[in-house]
């Protein structure tokens, strides 16, 4: 069974003219101990699609979907209280920037403790208060943080990103959730504490069987840590497959172009030579050309691309183009009759 | 924390002596002898004079004569009213804690009404509670307090009869003044009517008060407001909540606090405006305070009452901007510390 079923997910902006799809009918499913990686560019909507899983977008953003399923239960019929319990009980989320997702007037002792679910202490309440922070000291070694006096007597901006960030972690874990979703963790660190974060996340996956969404715009340093992946353009889902198939047999012109830009797949260009890239830029929200949103920027676009492409399904890697790299089908004669 | 109040505390020194620089530089623009708006003694004979010229050091340059006004300043010589030849610097002393008080109780009732009003606003984000509190506030700011104070008078004293319209205290109380606060004051005297008389002086300020507290008051359902959705546009409220907080547990933890620092420097720029509009409202209320003092002085042409007055009132602002300064620092850890460049 599927931890997590999404059919057609799409985010709206309400504007007040018009309004703007952000995202526009992702699809998207996880197994039980799964790794998965959410990959696209800045401005593709993976952080959006992200915090309306966790259901922490504003009134101005409109959430709709066919399925939502969560462990089986449909979460389309609960009401939104019920929802949101639910989710926030088994769903726990690591932001970019964890220095600003920490409250800055408060002390981590405070924040940490206020996380840990009140049904997980046992005792009277005068016994609750020692209970919650030898738990809140637990956590904090569980993120392999040592000194955990002073890390809970300290203020956000005494602690460095890569700690705070831990911090939000060990905040995550403290309602043993079942999916964490990272959103870009690792964003603006160093190399060593991303390579840190990574294994902690990791070690947590191996060891207490938690999946994780890592949602990321390196493609290529996600690729060591996550089992499949889902890869995005301009809030359309585009490809998603194990990461052997993203990475090594990209069906999507979009996927290819993501993986040739990659400096290790260009390690034979001579030096000073240019990186392959798809020519233009992300459009932005206000003019998003319609059909498939990479149209004008794919080298492979034909008539057909003018209308959104359905999602097709070859063994478990599933695409969504009209006309992708090596088919394992024939793509239908009747796209070719039409294109031309 | 050391070196924060002994940051303040040198700004404050620094800017008093911008303030005695100044209020001794208006002495020689105001119409008369310098001498004579300094001291105040209008008549004074040519012997008194010869010592007042010492005194202030008027033979010699300019420097020594500001030295000589700030050890004058200092000893707590402000000179005499040139209207009624007394002691300012007693009259200071009798009037300034009425007005203290005055403005104090105002600011207390403006925050615990305009704070958490503004609060609500931004929690209903453009929702009809919104437009209804933003509206409302409007109107506020845009009354002339004068006016405000006599409809006040008009409605709640004269027709209705609930307070009465001016005054400190009813006469009938004997209130020793130790410290000059009055309610302080009742409260230690051993006077068996101690309670009547705690009641009659709430009663006499409750109206001046609120009608000092009326503009500020809608200011701060501005500020507290737009800071509020400020904060809760922020992504820590946002991780809050995937925490699974409650929206209430985020308000009360989180939101307030963070809305409050924003605003509590606000609180103490807007004390001046404050002092001001209490200076007018204690005009209309009979108000033994320093502001209807200092109007009358204008009236009257009393320089010396005038300089020193706005000396004494400039002072205890600044006092106040301190003290918010302190309570800022005491709710952000942020401006505890050493910064650079700070």
């Amino acid at each position: 069974m599927n931890l997590l079923d999404i059919r057609n997910l799409s985010i709206e902006l309400i504007h007040d003219d018009q309004n703007i799809l952000a995202v526009d009918k992702v699809s998207l499913s996880m197994k039980e101990g799964e790794v998965r990686g959410l990959v696209g560019e800045s401005g593709s909507g993976k952080s959006l699609l992200a915090q309306a899983l966790v259901g922490v977008l504003d009134d101005k953003w409109h959430v709709h979907a066919d399925r939502f399923h969560w462990r089986g239960i449909d979460l389309l019929r609960l009401s939104i209280e019920e929802r949101k319990t639910l989710l926030s009980r088994d769903i726990a989320m690591i932001f970019q920037e964890p220095m600003a997702c920490l409250d800055p007037t408060t002390a981590i002792g405070e924040q940490l403790t206020e996380a840990i679910d009140s049904s997980q202490l046992s005792g009277f309440f005068w016994q609750r208060k020692q209970q919650r922070q030898s738990s809140a000291i637990k956590l904090l070694h569980k993120v392999g943080i040592k000194d955990h006096t002073a890390c809970l007597t300290s203020y956000p901006h005494q602690l460095t990103d890569a700690l705070c960030q831990r911090v939000m972690i060990a905040m995550a874990l403290a309602r043993r959730p079942i999916l964490l979703i990272a959103d870009e963790p690792t964003a603006a660190m160093e190399n060593t504490n991303q390579g840190q974060i990574f294994r902690l996340l990791a070690s947590l996956n191996q060891l207490k069987n938690m999946s994780i969404l890592l949602i990321s715009h390196d493609l290529e340093n996600i690729t060591h840590w996550t089992n499949t992946i889902t890869v995005m353009y301009s809030g359309q889902f585009v490809e998603a497959g194990t990461t052997e198939q993203i990475f090594n047999k990209p069906l999507h012109p979009y996927t290819r172009a993501l993986v040739d830009s990659s400096p290790s797949a260009n390690l034979h260009l001579p030096a000073k030579s240019r990186l392959m890239t798809l020519p233009g830029s992300i459009p932005i929200l206000q003019h998003i050309p319609i059909g498939c949103r990479l149209g004008p920027r794919c080298p492979r676009a034909q008539k057909a691309c003018v209308n959104a492409p359905s999602v097709t399904n070859f063994h478990g890697h599933k695409v969504s183009c009209h006309f992708p790299l090596t088919p394992l089908k024939k793509p239908s004669k009747r796209i070719i009759k039409e294109a031309c | 924390m050391l070196v924060f109040t002994l940051r303040r505390l040198s700004l404050f020194i620094f800017t008093m002596l911008l303030l005695t620089l100044l209020s001794f530089s208006v002495n020689f623009l105001f119409p008369g002898e310098a001498i004579i708006n300094l001291s105040g003694a209008i008549n004074a004979t040519p012997n008194q004079l010869i010592e007042l010229n010492e005194a202030y050091q008027t033979h010699r340059n300019i420097f020594w004569q500001y030295i000589a006004y700030l050890g004058h300043i200092i000893n707590g010589d402000l000179g005499l009213s040139m209207a009624s030849q007394s002691d300012i610097s007693t009259e200071i002393v009798n009037l300034l804690p009425a007005t203290i008080e005055l403005s104090l109780v105002a600011l207390l009732i403006a925050m615990l009404i305009g704070i958490p009003l503004g609060f609500i606003a931004a929690i209903k984000h453009n929702k009809p509670t919104d437009n209804l509190i933003l509206s409302v506030s409007m109107l506020g700011y845009s009354v002339p307090v004068f006016w405000l104070g006599l409809l006040a008078i008009l409605t709640f004293s004269i027709n209705l009869g609930w307070f009465p319209s001016a005054g400190q205290i009813s006469l009938l109380f004997e209130i020793e003044a130790v410290t000059g606060i009055q309610f302080i004051d009742i409260l230690m005297s051993d006077s068996p009517y101690k309670w009547q008389a705690f009641n009659d002086a709430s009663a006499h300020i409750f109206l001046p008060a609120c009608v000092i507290a009326v503009a500020p008051a809608t200011i701060f359902i501005r500020l507290a407001r737009t800071s509020m959705i400020e904060v809760l546009d922020t992504s820590y409220i946002r991780a809050a909540s995937a925490k699974g907080l409650t929206f209430r547990q985020i308000i009360f933890r989180h939101a307030i606090r963070n809305a409050l620092i924003k605003i509590i420097r606000h609180i103490g720029l807007q004390f001046a405006n404050l002092v001001t509009i209490a200076m007018v409202t204690e005009v209309i209320f009979s108000w033994p305070g320093i502001g209807r003092w200092l109007i009358e002085s204008i009236y009257q042409r009393d320089y010396t009452a005038i300089e020193s007055g706005l000396l004494v009132l400039s002072c205890f602002i600044f006092i106040v901007h301190i003290l918010t300064d302190f309570i800022y620092a005491a709710l952000n850890p942020l401006a505890r510390g050493n910064k650079y460049g700070a």
